[in-house]
Formats: structure tokens, C-alpha cells, sequence
């Protein structure tokens, strides 16, 4: 059943500047919960605060990643509803969304883990390694979304 | 030679044009840009609010400054290649892009600030590592990297949303009412 929703009434995209304003913040936030999460990567890499250890460093950021994670994904929905379809059946979102998905329950879970143990050499650095392509994947498809507007509606109602 | 002239002749460079018109160069220099924003952006980020105090308060804010700082010097090197090649090859519609000049004068300000602060803030562990927290002008030194930072951020999504009035005769520079705005930019 076809759920009655204009997105020409959708307040993002009756105004000039909330959409953009949307992005801003949403690349701010990603800076920051990206950001935090790359100061314990770096440490797993053995490549920052070496004094400090990894279990330090995920304390003294994960607040401030869990603020950002809550306003990136906040913000990534508000943006989602301005065009549903054409994100839905494009590629790159897809693989945007799984790869958000995966890189969030790495995070939380082997990569909180390894940091936690202070354990260091190839584990440690496969999990800093692993944790920065993900998030950094997920960069690149956001930006590749627009790249790749021929795919949209492969598949789907024309 | 007029500025568009200039600016046509610096984006027809062989190897501006190259990026121009390959149609994977563009996009994955964007990203990465973007990319380098979010692992070296976020230590600018983290620095600023230790200095104002709200972050990682178990570790000395000075040790914070100096251990970042050889990072956010190969992330800011990375950021201005991949924004050169970004805006080398799309040059002439950048140059009188006004959100592109303001880009342009807030990194101007990156490198004010730091000379200004370096010596009172950053480079004093006194002023950062006091029993009360970094001092009053560490704080507004942080303060003013935030507004800086965010500020160019902005600037930077915002060139593409800005309509050259000069490139279309007889259109109206802004979207009509009614477009849907903000899409497939």
C-alpha cells in the first residue's frame, strides 16, 4: 500500500537553507564521533597518545562519540525523508547504511573490547585498521550517493 | 587577462582538466576530502574541548595539544592537496563563489590564530595545565577555532548550493518556489 507522503511538503525542501543546514550538521557531527573514534584507532595503530592506553583513551572519548553517533544519525534521517525513494534505490546508500550498521556494532563490540583489554600488537592493530576503513567507507559512500544518480530506480516504480 | 580569464585558464590546466573529466577522480578526491575531515577534523574538534575543559579531562590538556599536533598537520597538508585539486579543476565557477572567498579567508584566519595563540596558549603548558583549567584566553582561543572550524565546514557545503547568476542569462539565481530545493546536489 503507497503511504501518503508529499515530499514536496516536507519543510526540508520548501526552504532554501535547512537542507543544507541539515548537511552541515551532520558532517560536523560525523567529524566528531568519526573523529573520537580515530583517536583510539590511531592508538590501536600504536600511532598516538602511545603513553596513554587504549582503554584510557575510550573513556575519555566515548561520550563525546556516543553524542555524535546520536546527532549524525539524527540528522542522516531528517535528510533521508527529503527524497525516501531515490536514496532507497540507490546503490551507494545501500551500502552506506549496512556498512553504518556494521561499523556502529564493530565498534560497540570487538572494537570497545580490544581497547578495553589493552592487549597490543596484531589483534590491536587489525582493529584499529578494520575500524578506520569502515568508518571511512561510509564516507565515501555518503558523498558517492550524488555520484551515482544513474542508478536510481533500478528497480523500481517508474 | 580578467580574473574569469585567469581562473578559465587555472581549471583548463591539462591536469585540472584531467580530474575534471574523469569520472571516478572527482568523486573520490571529494571524498576523501571529506574522509580527512572526519578522522583529522575531529582532533581539531577534541583539542578545542579539552581546552574548553568538557573533554577528556583525565588527560593534561597541554599533553593533548602537543601529541595532536603533528596530526592535524598531515591532516591539514592531505585536506589543502585534495582542496586544490577539488578546486583547481572546477576554478572558474569557484573564484567568484562567495561562499568559496569566505572559505578561502577563514583558513587565512586557521594560520592567524595559530601564530596569535601560540606562544600565550598552545605552546604554554602554564596556561593549559593550571588547577583550574586551561586559562581564560586557552578557552578563547578554543572558542575561536570552533567558530573558525565550523565556519569553514559550512562555507565549504555551501559552494555548491550558490547559483552563478553570471552563468544563466535571464534565470533567476535562486530556485523558484515550489522546486523542490536541497536534492541531488
Amino acid at each position: 500500500m503507497p503511504i501518503p507522503y508529499d515530499i514536496t511538503q516536507n519543510p526540508l525542501n520548501t526552504n532554501e537553507w535547512s537542507f543544507p543546514l541539515m548537511e552541515c550538521i551532520h558532517i560536523a557531527m560525523f567529524a566528531m564521533s568519526i573523529g573520537t573514534i580515530a583517536v583510539v584507532d590511531f592508538r590501536l595503530l600504536g600511532l598516538l597518545f602511545k603513553e596513554r592506553t587504549p582503554a584510557e583513551l575510550l573513556k575519555a572519548t566515548g561520550i563525546w562519540t556516543l553524542i555524535g553517533l546520536t546527532c549524525v544519525l539524527s540528522t542522516g534521517m531528517i535528510i533521508f525523508t527529503t527524497d525516501p525513494l531515490s536514496y532507497y534505490y540507490n546503490y551507494s546508500f545501500r551500502y552506506k547504511l549496512i556498512a553504518l550498521l556494521v561499523a556502529i556494532i564493530f565498534n560497540y563490540t570487538i572494537h570497545r573490547k580490544v581497547a578495553m583489554s589493552n592487549s597490543s600488537g596484531g589483534v590491536s592493530v587489525m582493529t584499529g585498521a578494520v575500524s578506520l576503513l569502515l568508518w571511512t567507507s561510509v564516507v565515501f559512500a555518503g558523498i558517492f550517493y550524488a555520484f551515482t544518480e544513474e542508478l536510481h530506480y533500478v528497480g523500481g516504480p517508474n | 587577462m580578467s580574473a574569469d580569464q585567469i581562473s578559465q585558464a587555472i581549471q583548463n590546466l591539462p591536469y585540472f582538466t584531467a580530474v575534471r573529466e574523469s569520472g571516478l577522480a572527482y568523486p573520490v578526491l571529494l571524498s576523501s576530502h571529506l574522509a580527512m575531515i572526519a578522522v583529522f577534523g575531529g582532533l581539531i574538534l577534541l583539542t578545542d574541548l579539552r581546552l574548553l575543559n568538557v573533554a577528556m579531562k583525565s588527560i593534561p590538556a597541554s599533553e593533548v595539544v602537543a601529541k595532536t599536533r603533528p596530526w592535524k598537520h598531515v591532516g591539514l597538508t592531505i585536506m589543502l592537496l585534495l582542496g586544490i585539486h577539488l578546486g583547481g579543476a572546477k576554478f572558474q565557477d569557484y573564484y567568484d563563489n562567495p561562499y568559496f572567498l569566505v572559505k578561502m579567508a577563514l583558513l587565512v584566519c586557521v594560520f592567524i590564530h595559530a601564530i596569535v595563540f601560540r606562544k600565550s596558549v598552545y605552546k604554554n603548558p602554564k596556561a593549559l595545565d593550571s588547577p583550574g583549567g586551561p586559562s581564560a584566553a586557552a578557552k578563547v582561543a578554543a572558542t575561536l577555532s570552533l567558530v573558525i572550524w565550523v565556519s569553514i565546514l559550512s562555507c565549504g557545503r555551501m559552494i555548491a548550493y550558490w547559483d552563478n547568476p553570471n552563468n544563466q542569462p535571464g534565470k533567476a539565481p535562486l530556485l523558484t518556489p515550489g522546486q523542490v530545493y536541497g536534492r541531488h546536489r
